[in-house]
């Protein structure tokens, strides 16, 4: 692949006999947004913090834009923008401050448009230590993308924001995305990665367990497709028909659940058989399972597919 | 404006803004001094001898022992380094614009004791002003030096503190800084030499008060000086939680080696 922006090859990272990554490889492309997902402990930060020069690796190569992140730390700064997870600026910087003084060690002009667009405007006089969560997640981002890097480093950037926050990071992700900058995001947020991602690796006990685009993903596993069921006479809530393709799943309220491996052929049979018994739907549902349903097959399986 | 002068500017605004520096930069060495200075002169006239440099130095340990290394610890420990190496701030900027805003503080300081205790106190005024300005120059990096390797080299707050108080408890009772050290008895005048404190106090006694030029003292706090920001630089860690703990911490103590020798030879 010639357009990777960040490669990963055979990646390994140990601390001490604890092995927290091994034998990791993926790319990333331009203009793409990558997630990482895992349970605690999986190695997603140690990868991002090698990635970002922040760690060393025991083995495997890294590289960011061509550049070697552990050799060319100066120029690395210049072309990553990055969201630590654990992190944290002086107590009394306030918000113009840290503006100032990080863009000055870029080289830019601050961006006080990205103070007020993520919504700190009247929070400029404010020091670093009163700020909420949110607001010094949203300040941290600022400062990451003020320089307006090529490649951004994202670890659970939603993590304590609340909706509209993290609504208007999302709005802002997609933007970045939308100019050609690369983002390689680390989430427990399974939605926030569907909705985000083009494409993510799944990582269980320092491995990548499976990859591809979160529709490839949840298309790789076992789990079937739900379809919820309503009608006005609720006859399949009484009644023990079966359909093609599909397993009977409970039923809630006046809804009746099925799974199914075909949901065309299994939604075709269940709209014949209402028909035939005279009873009208008042809802259908199809929900195919979701990035999350997945995530939890292969962390509980130990076991994923590549796409 | 460069990096490095907004790097500056913040941290000279810090001194003031934040309280534990505002404490340890000008309060305490202010109420100190205005305090002792009232009845040390009562009891012992001949400490308006030694008042104004003494006073100074008290100020120096104040700001470079009790702030400068845990204000690094704390840093280091809630991941403020992290942000600074990945934003591009040089380890270098790290540890010496603290030392540059302290330094400026302390200059103030400086001349309000220096002013303040010879008009309210009759503490002797300095012979030489160059010489007085150099003197305190050298001594405040002589303990600033020891500030940033501490705070480079200890593990958490509480060993930076403790190690600190180690210092600066010794040297204000046997740097000459309360007692002139000659009227002191020949053993505590001889571990006092293992203290920056007693070299500042020849320093200034040397330089600014006509004394002969204290060249073992000049030498002791120049090595000190080299060696204590040569240390820090090598022992310098971006990062608390790293895999495993510096193994070069234990070169820190490298930095006595100029006092021990004073010692043996002084």
């Amino acid at each position: 692949m010639s357009d990777a922006m960040i490669t990963v090859r055979n990646f390994r990272k140990c601390y001490g006999a604890t092995v927290a990554v091994d034998d990791v490889s993926f790319e990333v492309r331009r203009g793409e947004i990558f997630a990482l997902l895992g349970p605690n402990g999986s190695g997603k930060t140690s990868t991002l913090e090698s990635l970002e020069g922040l760690r060393r690796p025991d083995g495997g190569t890294l590289a960011i834009d061509g550049m070697d992140p552990t050799r060319q730390v100066r120029r690395l700064c210049n072309t990553i923008g990055v969201q630590l997870q654990t992190s944290a600026l002086p107590a009394s910087m306030t918000v113009e401050e840290a503006m100032r003084f990080f863009s000055s060690y870029h080289g830019v002009k601050p961006r006080f448009d990205l103070v007020e667009r993520l919504g700190l405007a009247e929070k400029r006089t404010v020091q670093y230590g009163k700020l909420s969560v949110g607001q010094q997640r949203r300040l941290a981002l600022a400062i990451a993308v003020a320089h307006e890097p090529k490649v951004l480093f994202l670890d659970e950037p939603t993590a304590g924001l609340d909706v509209q926050s993290r609504t208007d990071l999302h709005a802002m992700i997609k933007d970045l995305r939308s100019r050609g900058t690369t983002v390689l995001l680390a989430s427990h947020d399974m939605a926030e990665v569907e909705k985000l991602a083009d494409r993510a690796a799944i990582l269980l006990q320092g491995r990548i367990a499976a990859t591809g685009s979160p529709r490839q993903l949840t298309a790789a596993g076992n789990q079937r497709t739900r379809v919820s069921v309503a009608t006005e006479n609720g006859t399949l809530l009484r009644s023990a028909a079966a359909f093609p393709e599909a397993l009977a799943a409970g039923s809630s309220g006046e809804y009746a659940f099925y799974r199914s491996s075909n949901p065309g052929r299994t939604v075709a049979a269940i709209l014949a058989w209402l028909d035939t018994a005279h009873d009208p739907i008042v809802d259908l549902r199809v929900e195919r399972p979701t990035l999350e349903e997945r995530f939890l097959e292969i962390t509980s399986t130990g076991k994923g597919a590549a796409a | 404006m460069s990096a490095f002068v907004h790097h500056l500017a913040y941290d000279f605004r810090t001194g003031i803004r934040d309280r534990s520096k505002l404490l340890m930069f000008y309060l305490f060495p202010f109420v100190f001094f205005f305090v002792v200075g009232a009845f040390m002169v009562q009891i012992n006239p001949g400490f308006r001898a030694v008042m104004i440099p003494g006073m100074v130095l008290f100020a120096f340990m104040s700001s470079a022992l009790q702030s400068l290394p845990s204000a690094l610890v704390q840093a280091r420990e809630a991941g403020v380094f992290r942000s600074y190496r990945i934003n591009g701030v040089p380890s270098g900027s790290i540890m010496a614009i603290p030392v540059i805003g302290a330094l400026v503080h302390m200059a103030i300081v400086t001349v309000v004791i220096a002013v303040a205790g010879s008009r309210l106190y009759g503490g002797a005024a300095p012979a030489s002003l160059p010489g007085f300005a150099a003197a305190a120059f050298l001594s405040f990096l002589a303990y600033a030096g020891f500030g940033v390797l501490i705070g480079v080299a200890a593990g958490n707050v509480n060993a930076s503190i403790l190690v600190s108080q180690l210092l600066y408890i010794p040297s204000i009772l046997l740097g000459g800084i309360m007692v002139p050290a000659e009227m002191m008895p020949g053993a505590f005048r001889k571990i006092g030499l293992l203290l920056p404190a007693s070299h500042s106090m020849r320093l200034f006694t040397g330089l600014a008060y006509g004394g002969a030029t204290p060249w073992l003292s000049l030498g002791v706090l120049g090595a000190s000086i080299v060696l204590s920001f040569t240390l820090a630089a090598l022992v310098f860690e971006w990062d608390s939680r790293a895999a495993q703990p510096c193994r070069r911490a234990y070169l820190a103590l490298l930095v006595v080696v100029p006092y021990a020798v004073a010692a043996i030879v002084g």
